[in-house]
């Protein structure tokens, strides 16, 4: 496909994706998938551009957070319905369309005592459009039920947030109950809010600690080995 | 001694009516229905649009379509309750008694150190009382004292809004646990102690700061613990959401006659949206902390999402004409909310608290409130001095209208606003007053005295002493 074309194309799915119009988001995928174009050359060309589009109008807020989460809601339905079936029925593990996988799972709360839910959203769907898989626990969640949740969802990354600071004990406590029932390998603990600081972060010995729903990316690809700490 | 009426005890029941038996509504969809949705055609009909670049609007027609505007999200909307997942609705009658019976004075402290805080409206003379406070930043216990002995001891500061505690006796404090009733306590002594320290015994104080739920705040509201005439807070969650926790905390205050204040910080960028849709939301918030709530003061500190500030150039016009337009339809007793990017000891922090005060105090606000320094979420990064300061400023612009204003605060934000993505956290108390005297070290006196002759000079501002 000419490269002009990748340039109107990628411009059209954006408009479909700021426009929350997922008839013609769908519509563009199918179409151009349709024309003998590869799943990664669509991923790379079309969907990675328009989302990093898409997350920096939100940085400088030329977009709101409803737009975004419509945009990343679009893309998953995407994912889900057109992208992933595809690559499961063909991908061998040395397929080069295996990094259109997932990178991860991720599992996010807000800690018990605290129901403030919009930056843990705000990250949530930051996340979704870097490719994560992120189930939502919801807010004011105990650490059992944190724990208990990532292990039925066999979720890689524990998210916790917390914006009171007399709910940061509720984050020790998720850490601390996953030594004591000897499950502290089989999640990463990242952890962000108002209330928490690099210092608490490590003081709790949680793995990464992001500041915003940016940093979260980062943290999260770096505990998952995606990236170096830094890169 | 006020004592709430029977009306009053009636009404409130009748709010915990509401959150019982209004419609059931899916949480995500009162998100992006009722409040993103709505807001946006709220923006529309009432053609509610200002240039951010214009930090203090002063167009009077403006504001009062923002007040409809407002009205009409609090009419439709309401407040979304998380126990219940039940929408909290008030007809138009009853927001119409509500606006039309709030008081337009209260009191708060007792004898010599009580504060009358009056109705003000934009450009108004009248004298704007103000909050000092560190409001809920974490402090170690062995400073807390100390820390909070740099507000009491201004004069200027007419009540005085707590800090939280990092540990009570050393141990965690835990939303919800027994160690949230202890923490309240150890706040309560301690604060008692510094108003004997400042000779200041019926100051009022904002409380508790260490009671994310009701369970610490009616633990220590009662004999030795905070008193009816102190200023007890409860919060709207964002955006427009309330839980049992805090209505609890609003028929106990009925019940027993407490003042009671409302603060809501709507998310700048969130499902209120940009600039124009924040300033709705603080209309509308703000009357229904006073409908759900039976608030009497209340403040909006809209949050920036990234910089966790209300001082953001863009926030300013949308705090600025949504205290206009409250100011001048209501006799609501509002507040702001100073929560700057920067820290103690720095000038941007200076800059920061005149922008917002200026901007609050033309348009008619009744309480300066402040200042959670640094964003609030660094430990003992605050001090009396930025206290001071921000009262100074509100008293040297009263009388003030907004178009004055308007000049001031664009160049207090040309100062500073290119430096808030730097998160300048400044120094810790520890580092910027003698902890003996409890006064400012020199280096942080240099740096305040170098703002108020700034002010003096460039805008003829004279900081009262």
């Amino acid at each position: 496909m000419p490269e002009t074309n990748w340039n109107v194309i990628q411009n059209d799915f954006l408009q479909a994706l700021l426009a929350s119009n997922q008839v013609e988001a769908f519509q563009i995928t199918r179409r151009v998938l349709s024309d003998n174009v590869s799943m990664i050359e669509f991923f790379d060309r079309c969907i990675t551009p328009s989302l990093e589009e898409i997350g920096a109008r939100f940085e400088n807020l030329d977009i709101f957070l409803p737009e975004m989460v419509e945009a990343a809601s679009i893309v998953e339905n995407i994912n889900r319905e057109i992208i992933q079936p595809e690559i499961q029925k063909t991908v061998h593990d040395s397929d080069p369309a295996n990094r259109l996988l997932p990178l991860g799972r991720v599992l996010l709360a807000t800690v018990q005592g605290d129901l403030h839910d919009i930056g843990k959203n705000i990250v949530a769907t930051m996340l979704k459009v870097n490719r994560f898989e992120v189930i939502d626990a919801g807010t004011n969640v105990t650490a059992q039920n944190i724990i208990a949740k990532a292990r039925r969802e066999e979720a890689k990354i524990i998210g916790l947030s917390a914006l009171l600071t007399t709910t940061l004990p509720y984050m020790k406590d998720v850490v601390d109950l996953l030594v004591g029932l000897g499950l502290r390998d089989k999640f990463a603990v990242i952890v962000g809010g108002a209330a928490v600081t690099p210092e608490f972060a490590k003081e709790i010995g949680a793995d990464g600690y992001g500041r915003t729903a940016a940093d979260a990316i980062q943290v999260c690809k770096t505990v998952l080995g995606i990236i170096v700490a830094g890169g | 001694m006020r004592q709430r009426t029977p009306e009053e005890y009636t009404y409130m029941l009748n709010v915990l009516d509401k959150a019982e038996s209004g419609p059931i509504i899916d949480q995500k969809e009162f998100d992006n229905i009722c409040i993103h949705s709505k807001i946006k055609q709220l923006v529309d009909k009432y053609d509610i649009h200002f240039e951010k670049e214009k930090s203090v609007p002063a167009d009077e027609r403006l504001a009062d379509r923002l007040f409809l505007a407002g009205m009409e999200l609090a009419l439709e909307t309401g407040v979304y309750c998380i126990d219940t997942q039940r929408q909290m609705r008030w007809n138009a009658d009853e927001l119409d008694w509500i606006i039309k019976c709030t008081p337009s004075t209260e009191v708060l402290g007792s004898g010599k150190d009580s504060v009358t805080i009056l109705k003000r409206r934009p450009g108004d003379t009248i004298r704007v009382s103000v909050v000092g406070g560190p409001s809920g930043i974490p402090v170690p216990e062995d400073l807390f004292e100390s820390i909070m002995l740099s507000y009491a001891q201004e004069p200027l500061i007419d009540i005085i809004d707590d800090a939280s505690l990092l540990r009570t006796h050393g141990r965690p404090i835990r939303a919800g646990s027994p160690w949230e009733v202890v923490g309240c306590w150890q706040e309560a002594k301690m604060i008692f102690k510094v108003l004997e320290r400042a000779n200041r015994p019926g100051l009022a104080i904002g409380c508790a700061e260490n009671a994310p739920t009701a369970l610490g705040e009616i633990a220590t509201t009662t004999y030795g613990g905070f008193r009816l005439t102190d200023w007890h807070h409860n919060a709207l969650i964002s955006e427009l959401k309330t839980t049992y926790s805090e209505l609890i905390r609003a028929i106990q205050y009925t019940q027993i006659g407490c003042r009671s204040h409302g603060f809501y910080n709507p998310i700048y960028g969130g499902y209120a949206g940009g600039h124009e849709g924040v300033s709705i939301a603080i209309v509308g918030g703000l009357i229904l902390m006073r409908a759900c709530y039976g608030a009497t003061t209340m403040n909006a500190g809209p949050s920036h999402p990234h910089l966790s500030c209300d001082t953001h150039p863009d926030l300013l016009p949308a705090q600025a004409l949504a205290f206009q337009a409250l100011s001048r339809n209501t006799n609501l007793l509002i507040a702001n909310f100073i929560r700057p990017v920067a820290g103690p000891c720095t000038k941007d922090i200076l800059y920061e608290v005149a922008a917002l005060t200026i901007a609050s105090v033309a348009s008619g606000i009744s309480l300066v409130e402040g200042v959670q320094s640094a964003r609030g979420i660094n430990s003992a990064h605050c001090s009396g001095l930025e206290a001071r300061f921000a009262a100074q400023v509100a008293h040297s612009c009263e009388g003030m209208t907004p178009a004055d204003a308007n000049l001031i605060v664009r160049s207090l934000v040309s100062k500073y606003a290119n430096r808030q993505k730097e998160l300048q956290k400044g120094k810790s108390f520890l580092d910027i007053y003698n902890l003996d005297l409890v006064q400012p070290t020199d280096e942080w006196r240099d740096v305040y005295e170098a703002v108020a002759q700034e002010l003096h000079t460039e805008y003829g501002l004279l900081l009262e002493d």
